[in-house]
């Protein structure tokens, strides 16, 4: 599925790129004249305006130290997910995106320990990093945060929860913190496609969103007895 | 006007078809119209929103724009009553749900906010840099003044963006494709968050394209965003969304843009618009 001819576009790039530095337009009112829009594939021509009739600024610097145009390239696993458009991965496309999945996995040295479940409620909480634009997030004042509660219940007293994923009140207190336990949960918040092929959830783990601290500290929000999740 | 235009314009006719592009209905009648039409916890959520709508502050902010519309201006001193919004020159009623569309003088498929600096470019000939072209944003831009005054004359009317130009079906086509397209740090696409019906983000519920009496609420833009106290545009929430999926600024007008704007015109389809909308 993920058979995106990408030479052909980089020809287009280089004839688009040429013609538009002649005038003074803006790209918005010269692009679509100068190349052939409707000889492109979707494929083709999508890449082709983000990348190519500068549908985005992509040379500003993001906060990893690389640039809007890498955040904006896809990996394999974002090409095979998307192409999908929204379906589960099946069969061997499943199989394919869970080996490479796994593949992205690193571990803490030593054993997976829970962390410190007070500092994992503030990230649990924080829906702050990464973002980049009009308003750019700065990492020297505050560090990124997980996301969870954008798409999880956790804590039950909080009603401003998410739905996208299942809720996870009481995680810990049901499922317990064994091994297993520990092993599953971790590569779930490091990388979940290693269980769940293209779900919605994000790479927090392999994609560097949080580093080993921070997700130790997040499960123990998540499966420590004393924390509020599983009160 | 508008019967004089329509028969100038045997063209536009043939390629509206018969699909019933509808009549002037106010916002707060469309958005009641579609709630008892499907059950929508995204179309139901702020309650206040629909009482409040009689009152929406962007009414005011289309009526500043149709005086912005017929005065002459710009150094040329003409009006934008010499505009085509695809209608014919200066017909505005019904235009905006028929846009994004492809337009022979500029060669490219526009929507509504780029067609607009076409014609104040080179019909008004005010500078790309002008504070009236290059302000986007805000209740006080003229860009959202004359946004909204546009749009305000499609309230009611069925969505109905043509698809009759090879490009307006690859625009529409490559939108689709960027709907779906995952990237950046969290592994987004619009499809992670509009996939599906009655999901929440945090406490925002989220409408679902696939569903288009939700969607048709979800693209009626201009609206008026209690969060902001401004009226906001389809360009703004685009840029939003993007940056909340921490893949960097598109830019506004460009072909990306627009591309992605006729997908979700498309997926409304059908639906009557509802503008100015009112929004959280
Ligand atoms: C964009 C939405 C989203 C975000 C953000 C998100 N998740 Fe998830 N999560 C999901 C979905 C969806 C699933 C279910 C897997 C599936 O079916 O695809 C899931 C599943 C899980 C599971 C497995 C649940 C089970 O019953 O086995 C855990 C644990 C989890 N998420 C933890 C987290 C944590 C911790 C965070 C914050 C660091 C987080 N998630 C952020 C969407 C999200
Ligand atoms: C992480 C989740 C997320 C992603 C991904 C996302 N959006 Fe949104 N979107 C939202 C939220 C939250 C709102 C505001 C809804 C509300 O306040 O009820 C919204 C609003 C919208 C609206 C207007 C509806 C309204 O009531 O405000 C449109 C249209 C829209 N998004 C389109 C897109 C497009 C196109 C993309 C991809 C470029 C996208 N979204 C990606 C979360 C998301």
């Amino acid at each position: 599925m993920s058979c995106y001819k990408i030479p052909k576009v980089a020809a287009f790039a280089t004839l688009a790129l040429s013609l538009a530095l002649g005038g003074a337009n803006t790209v918005a009112e010269t692009s679509a004249d100068k190349v052939d829009y409707t000889a492109m594939s979707a494929e083709q021509l999508a890449d082709y305006l983000i990348f190519d009739a500068r549908g985005f600024k992509l040379d500003v610097a993001t906060q990893e130290g690389g640039t809007v145009r890498q955040r904006l390239e896809q990996d394999e696993l974002q090409r095979t997910c998307s192409a999908l458009q929204g379906a589960r991965a099946e069969g061997d496309t499943a199989t394919q995106v869970m080996a490479m999945a796994r593949k992205a996995i690193t571990y803490p040295e030593g054993e997976i320990k829970l962390g410190d479940w007070k500092k994992g409620e503030e990230l649990a909480r924080s829906g702050f990093g990464f973002r980049v634009g009009h308003n750019t997030d700065d990492h020297s004042e505050r560090e990124p945060g997980g996301n969870c509660y954008a798409c999880h219940q956790l804590d039950p007293d909080e009603i401003a929860y998410g739905t996208l994923g299942p809720s996870l009140k009481g995680y810990g207190k049901a499922r317990g913190t064994a091994e297993a336990m520990l092993k599953y949960t971790y590569e779930m918040i490091y990388n979940p496609h290693a269980w769940f092929p293209c779900t919605k959830m994000p790479r927090f783990g392999a994609n560097g969103f949080l580093t080993h601290q921070q997700i130790a500290d997040i499960m123990a929000y998540v499966m420590h007895p004393e924390s509020p999740v599983n009160k | 006007m508008s019967s004089k235009a329509w028969f100038t314009f045997p063209l536009a006719l043939s390629l509206v078809g018969t699909a019933g592009a509808g009549s002037y209905q106010a916002p707060e009648d469309v958005l009641q119209g579609v709630i008892e039409k499907v059950e929508s916890d995204y179309l139901t959520q702020s309650e206040q929103n629909l009482m409040m709508m009689a009152d929406n502050p962007a009414n005011w902010v289309a009526e500043e724009g149709k005086a912005l519309f017929l005065e002459k201006r710009g150094p040329e001193n003409v009006s934008l009553e010499g505009c085509d919004f695809g209608k014919g020159p200066g017909v505005v009623d019904g235009a905006y749900a028929e846009m994004p569309r492809y337009f022979e003088d500029a060669g490219k498929v526009m929507d509504l906010e780029t067609r607009l600096v076409h014609c104040m470019t080179t019909l008004q000939g005010f500078s790309a840099d002008d504070p009236a072209v290059k302000e986007r944003h805000g209740s006080s831009s003229d860009m959202m003044r004359l946004q909204s005054y546009i749009a305000s004359k499609s309230s009611g009317y069925k969505w109905n963006p043509p698809l009759d130009h090879p490009l307006e079906k690859a625009m529409r086509d490559a939108g689709n494709v960027m709907f779906y397209r995952r990237a950046g740090s969290l592994d987004f696409s619009c499809d992670t968050c509009h996939g599906e019906t009655g999901k929440r983000i945090r406490a925002s519920v989220l409408p679902n394209m696939k569903v288009p009496e939700e969607w048709t609420k979800a693209v009626s833009w201009p609206a008026y965003r209690v969060g902001h106290q401004e009226v906001r545009s389809s360009q703004h929430r685009v840029r939003g969304c993007y940056w909340q999926m921490r893949q960097g600024q598109i830019v506004a007008g460009s072909d990306a843009s627009i591309a992605l704007i006729s997908f979700w015109t498309d997926a409304a389809r059908g639906q009557p618009a509802i503008l100015p909308d009112m929004k959280r």
